[in-house]
């Protein structure tokens, strides 16, 4: 279980992230918004341990996560950025199978083991990837790509994940199908997903928790219908917003009133 | 349907695949050292070569004390050396391109062998009656040019193509400058074997050198195949690579040493071949797949193998005299280079 209590974060002299406190439960997602600039891709890092707390602590499984080496870390939180940087060949086997280094251990030259082959092919599987295995990553379209990235973060087998925009590239299909999958995760194998997002009704939709973050402080935490009302999103977004509830099922939905 | 017609590069790298790829290509180095140990300015009897090499020159029947001197004391030497830097070089190079994310990168075009040349050079002007000086200063030199290009090359997002060449461009004019400011503190007739040697000359090492350009092949090679699955997640970026579990400074500290331990190595002992490191390790990956647990040891095979043949074609071409192996290299390498750049 991954445990920020109070945790600020500066880059150089600029306070990024100001006494923020976040509690990853299993089975369970939460979902970060808040407008552009807010922090919200600085406390996924933050969370990650991938930058340096001015104050607070960063707990995973109760024991400081600067304690962990960092394969013990990866073991355990696994990342899915926005975009595959990709500048050599490589296939998507080759791809999901990098999920797998934490597993191997440093000797023998951290060739995969069956284990590992088992885990990829199933993650492949899992996101509708198999018949691509073998196929170059650059030749996938963008929703291909990000549910291989997906697929590789699955990999890990880590039971925390945190994802940054996940769907911002993605047709309506592919969104559904990357949420779905995360969902899936969660329900079945108790991990539980932080999801840094511009799409307020899929947050509404798929997550338990809401984090509203403005100015690298956090404004509103709850469940979707206390933190997604007209009131705050107007406060954070500076626009008119409707908020009623989705005719099936339930959720807050988001409309922004254009006039 | 396409998938049955996927390319060798597109086959994952396994441990069985390794060995084979990577015995062939021992054998092929073998039957090249042997050839070349044959043919020169001096063209050696077959058989009795061949009888003398295999009997660890035991017994020379069939040649005369001077051939015998020739391959013994010439040839075979300087065939080992061209392996010794090849090995080096390419290895070296594979090493940069998978850390610094750059199909380009490689220790001549980034400035390194210069560095390490200054390095040698500033130990045969100032420390010249102590050999071990150049190899160590060379070392030096190319490990303070690599960190002075990095430093350079990073923005605040990371390395980019463009700046990584740039950057590159930066050091190795400006060491070059500093190769022709060290080149007028020495006297006239050292100056015309200096620039022989600056572009790549395997004739005038010492026992001393090779010993030492052997033990740095292997030291650095190995070193940088034991990070090879790292490098291989390295390739995606930094950050990815830490999020998967690499811990990105240390190797990134190690495989820079490493690589300067080959650079520094090979120069010292014979000046700045190039393109070796960008040739080889590209044509390595067209034909195995981008996997360093593969590309490194096949990389470092087949770099040798292409030293010794562009040596061995450096000094039979116009035999008697000879070419520099840097010489060589570059024809092959430079269009080469033009090439890879084109098809993006």
């Amino acid at each position: 279980m991954l445990e920020a209590q109070d945790i600020s974060v500066n880059y150089g002299t600029r306070n990024a992230l100001s006494g923020v406190s976040l509690r990853a439960e299993p089975g369970q997602i939460t979902a970060i918004i808040g407008p552009n600039g807010a922090g919200k891709s600085t406390l996924l890092r933050a969370l990650n341990g991938a930058l340096p707390l001015a104050s607070g602590n960063l707990l995973l499984d109760g024991a400081p996560l600067r304690s962990y080496s960092r394969r013990a870390a990866s073991r355990r939180i696994a990342v899915v950025a926005q975009e595959a940087d990709l500048r050599f060949p490589v296939t998507v086997i080759e791809f999901v199978l990098g999920g797998r280094f934490a597993w191997a251990h440093a000797s023998a030259w951290g060739w995969e083991t069956e284990r590992d082959l088992a885990v990829a092919v199933e993650v492949l599987e899992e996101t509708e990837l198999r018949q691509l295995k073998n196929r170059p990553m650059n030749e996938l379209s963008g929703g291909e790509r990000q549910r291989a990235v997906l697929a590789r973060a699955l990999a890990t087998e880590a039971k925390i994940l945190l994802l940054d925009e996940p769907t911002a590239n993605l047709d309506l299909s592919h969104q559904a199908t990357m949420m779905r999958l995360v969902r899936g995760r969660c329900d079945r194998h108790g991990a539980s997903a932080i999801v840094v997002t511009h799409d307020l009704n899929l947050a509404a939709q798929f997550a338990n928790r809401i984090l509203l973050i403005q100015d690298g402080r956090t404004l509103a935490e709850g469940a979707p219908q206390s933190v997604l009302t007209s009131q705050l999103l107007h406060q954070v977004f500076e626009m008119d917003v409707l908020v009623d509830a989705h005719p099936t099922s339930g959720a807050p939905r988001i409309t922004p009133v254009h006039l | 349907m396409k998938d049955s017609a996927h390319t060798l590069q597109q086959r994952r790298a396994t441990p069985k695949r390794t060995l084979m790829i990577c015995s062939g290509l021992l054998v092929a180095l073998i039957v090249v050292l042997l050839v070349a140990s044959v043919i020169g300015s001096e063209r050696l009897p077959i058989a009795a070569a061949l009888g003398a090499i295999f009997t660890g020159g035991q017994s020379s029947t069939g040649l005369t004390a001077e051939q015998r001197a020739i391959l013994f004391d010439i040839r075979l030497p300087r065939i080992l050396l061209a392996a010794a830097v090849g090995m080096s070089l390419a290895a070296a190079g594979a090493g940069y391109q998978s850390l610094l994310r750059n199909p380009l990168a490689e220790p001549y075009l980034l400035g390194i062998s210069n560095g390490a040349a200054v390095g040698t050079m500033t130990a045969l002007v100032f420390f010249g009656a102590h050999e071990w000086s150049r190899p160590l200063m060379a070392f030096a030199g190319a490990l303070a040019a690599t960190m002075v290009v990095y430093r350079l090359a990073r923005g605040r997002t990371g390395t980019s193509p463009e700046r990584l060449i740039l950057a590159g461009v930066i050091v190795t004019t400006f060491l070059s400058s500093a190769i022709v400011f060290i080149t007028t503190l020495m006297d006239a007739t050292r100056i015309r074997a200096f620039t022989f040697w600056l572009l790549g000359d395997l004739s005038g090492t010492t026992k001393g050198l090779l010993a030492v350009a052997l033990i740095a092949a292997v030291v650095g090679t190995v070193t940088l195949a034991l990070h090879a699955r790292s490098l291989n997640l390295l390739m995606l970026g930094e950050r990815d690579a830490f999020d998967l579990g690499v811990e990105v400074g240390r190797v990134r500290f190690t495989v820079f040493v490493a690589a300067s331990l080959l650079v520094g190595a090979s120069v010292a002992s014979s000046g700045s071949v190039g393109y070796v490191g960008l040739v080889v390790p590209h044509l390595v990956r067209l034909s195995v797949g981008s996997d360093n647990r593969l590309v490194i040891p096949a990389a470092a095979l087949a770099g040798a193998l292409f030293v010794i043949a562009a040596d061995t074609a450096a000094r039979t071409i116009i035999a008697p005299r000879e070419l520099p192996v840097g010489a060589i290299t570059a024809l092959i390498g430079a269009p080469l280079f033009i090439y890879l750049l084109k098809r993006g």
